[in-house]
């Protein structure tokens, strides 16, 4: 194999300044468009506490000016630094975890959901469902079927549009008789 | 909807980001003012230190002699933002061509990054600074096969960066080097690993152009595994990527690796075609000399593995190109090649022909009279039935390092 084809150093590592005078305006209004989102994202998706996630999103616009000229697709590239971003928060402190990638989330339940449904009289069963399930897979369980909350309020309350919430309760539930049935069938054995 | 796939719909969709981040988070109004004037003070500093700094680095550079550029660390006007950019691109430009004196300004440029006072900039951009400064260093020594040298500057990067979580990107970029270096160590497992995190971030980042480098990067240290059918696989996904991203370049350099990665796994046919998409790309591009450089390529590797008339078409079709672009020492190392082959087949006539051909090439472009020897005493040895493959290779391995000695 041609090694000089692919073994460089990419050619353009280079930081590109950005392309014209600078409008300290046009810097402004991408602040007060996104800064709201970032942050959401940051608490919402991956439960980061507000005041650090605030933080984290400014430090995201920081390092955006560096990067600004080869920047292709702004929301695209804010999106994903503050998950990045969120991710390496976690690994610092210690949670060395994606909050809410169902596969890996699975295997770390949720502390708050332990003792949720204690007094209730399937609280064992439900207890071990609800921690075998993702964290944010959980919350929206217990706010629909525990608290009582409409689908269209979760969807406000986690930024999502209700059809699709309606969706994610679904699929949450077949999760979840999934999870009961192989706990079922492991006490059968 | 997966995860990611929730987040890319609201990179893509302005109502679901507004709905996603209505009434969640209560801000303090007065900080996030305050916040908002460092951004855009900050932007505006970078921006005015750009407009005042053009062209700063390349005047330095040329009215100062190289053994004393180190000296340069105290110019005031070189001590910002913009010049540390401008060097950054000075790096690159010599990297192939010079990597001593890329080196020389990657350690005048790490050297002004890490005694910029504190003030200066917001931390997370002087970090950013400071890491960009060592992975041009990193990459520089790698350059030069200081391997050792060049990891140990790409972690002095990581921990410029360390401290904060939003530098990904940056964090990214060295990491890429450093899988780089990494797999030239043969250290496949850490490569592969750290090579496949720097995708991961590159495709969250939208950084269609970079995740495709890191996956190049992860396909040849796969095809140096000799791992060809992952290499391969791998090199089609960003072959799709490419052409989504009409990066012409990229797709041509893929198309060249799938060919090699074809020839190895033994589907010529295959491979003959990706060689010529990656031929026809190159011309696409007007890139003279990837041009015939892909088609030696593919002739040495088809001829290594059996396939003799393939690979001579290639390598004849390689010195064309090379000579129509003026490229006589390339054009003369290819013929050479093929003498070897035609020795080996038996073909003396065409052979010593061949080898004429290149002396009178070599002597009319006024090149090194220790190659024009050399090679009239190969010619000789073919008349006098003397010359073997060995023969061929050992003038052809002379010719070349008297090429790059006298290019450096």
């Amino acid at each position: 194999m041609a090694p000089e084809a692919i073994d460089d150093p990419p050619a353009d590592l280079r930081t590109i300044p950005l392309p014209c005078s600078v409008d300290e305006n046009v810097f402004a209004r991408i602040y007060e468009e996104n800064c709201g989102l970032l942050v959401s994202l940051a608490v919402r998706k991956f439960q980061v506490p507000t005041v650090d996630a605030e933080a984290l999103a400014h430090e995201v616009f920081l390092s955006y000016l560096r990067h600004a000229g080869e920047v292709r697709d702004l929301h695209h590239w804010l999106i994903g630094a503050i998950c990045n971003a969120s991710r390496y928060y976690w690994r610092k402190h210690g949670r060395n975890v994606e909050q809410l990638d169902t596969d890996i989330a699975a295997e770390r339940p949720d502390p708050r959901s332990r003792n949720v449904l204690f007094d209730l009289p399937d609280s064992i069963a439900l207890d071990e469902v609800l921690e075998r399930m993702p964290p944010r897979w959980a919350q929206i369980l217990r706010l629909r079927y525990l608290d009582g909350y409409s689908i269209k309020e979760i969807a406000e309350q986690q930024g999502v549009t209700s059809k699709y919430m309606q969706k994610l309760v679904g699929k949450c539930l077949h999760r979840a008789q999934e999870i009961f049935n192989g706990m079922r069938a492991r006490k059968d054995q | 909807m997966t995860h990611s796939d929730d987040v890319e719909h609201l990179a893509e969709c302005s109502a679901c980001r507004q709905r996603f981040a209505a009434n969640v988070v209560p801000f303090d109004p007065a900080a996030r003012r305050g916040r908002e004037r460092e951004f855009t003070s900050v932007a505006g500093r970078l921006e005015r230190e750009r407009d005042e700094s053009s062209d700063v680095v390349a005047r330095y550079l040329r009215d100062t002699p190289t053994d004393e550029w180190s000296r340069l660390a105290e110019m005031p006007d070189l001590r910002n933002n913009a010049a540390l950019e401008q060097m950054s691109e000075e790096v690159r430009r010599r990297l192939h061509r010079n990597p001593r004196e890329a080196l020389a300004i990657a350690n005048l440029s790490a050297s002004i990054a890490e005694s910029l006072a504190p003030s200066q900039y917001p931390s997370v951009v002087l970090a950013q600074l400071r890491g960009t400064a060592w992975k041009d260093r990193s990459s520089t020594l790698r350059y030069l096969a200081r391997y050792d040298e060049a990891l140990e500057a790409a972690e002095r990067g990581e921990e410029a960066l360390a401290p904060f979580a939003s530098l990904e990107h940056d964090r990214a970029v060295i990491r890429m080097v450093k899988g780089m270096i990494l797999a030239q160590q043969e250290q496949f497992e850490d490569a592969h690993q750290i090579l496949s995190e720097c995708r991961r971030v590159f495709r969250e980042l939208g950084e269609t152009k970079r995740y495709i480098q890191a996956g190049m990067a992860e396909a040849n240290m796969l095809y140096r595994e000799g791992r060809y059918n992952d290499s391969s696989e791998l090199l089609q996904d960003l072959l799709h990527d490419a052409i989504s991203a009409d990066d012409l370049e990229a797709q041509a350099r893929i198309h060249n690796n799938l060919g090699h990665s074809a020839s190895q796994l033994g589907d010529f046919a295959s491979a003959n075609i990706h060689f010529s998409e990656a031929v026809a790309k190159f011309t696409d591009l007007g890139f003279v000399a990837e041009v015939p450089r892909t088609a030696f390529g593919a002739g040495v590797l088809l001829i290594g593995k059996g396939q003799i008339t393939a690979g001579l078409a290639r390598l004849r079709e390689a010195r064309q190109e090379f000579t129509a672009a003026g490229m006589v020492d390339e054009a003369g190392l290819c013929a050479l090649r093929i003498v070897e082959t035609l020795i080996e087949r038996g073909e003396d006539t065409a052979a010593r022909q061949l080898t004429q051909d290149v002396i009178d090439e070599f002597t009319a472009a006024g090149l090194d009279a220790r190659a024009i020897t050399a090679i009239s005493r190969l010619r000789d040895a073919i008349e006098v039935d003397d010359a073997t493959a060995e023969t061929v290779r050992t003038v052809h391995a002379f010719v070349r390092d008297i090429g790059t000695s006298t290019a450096t």
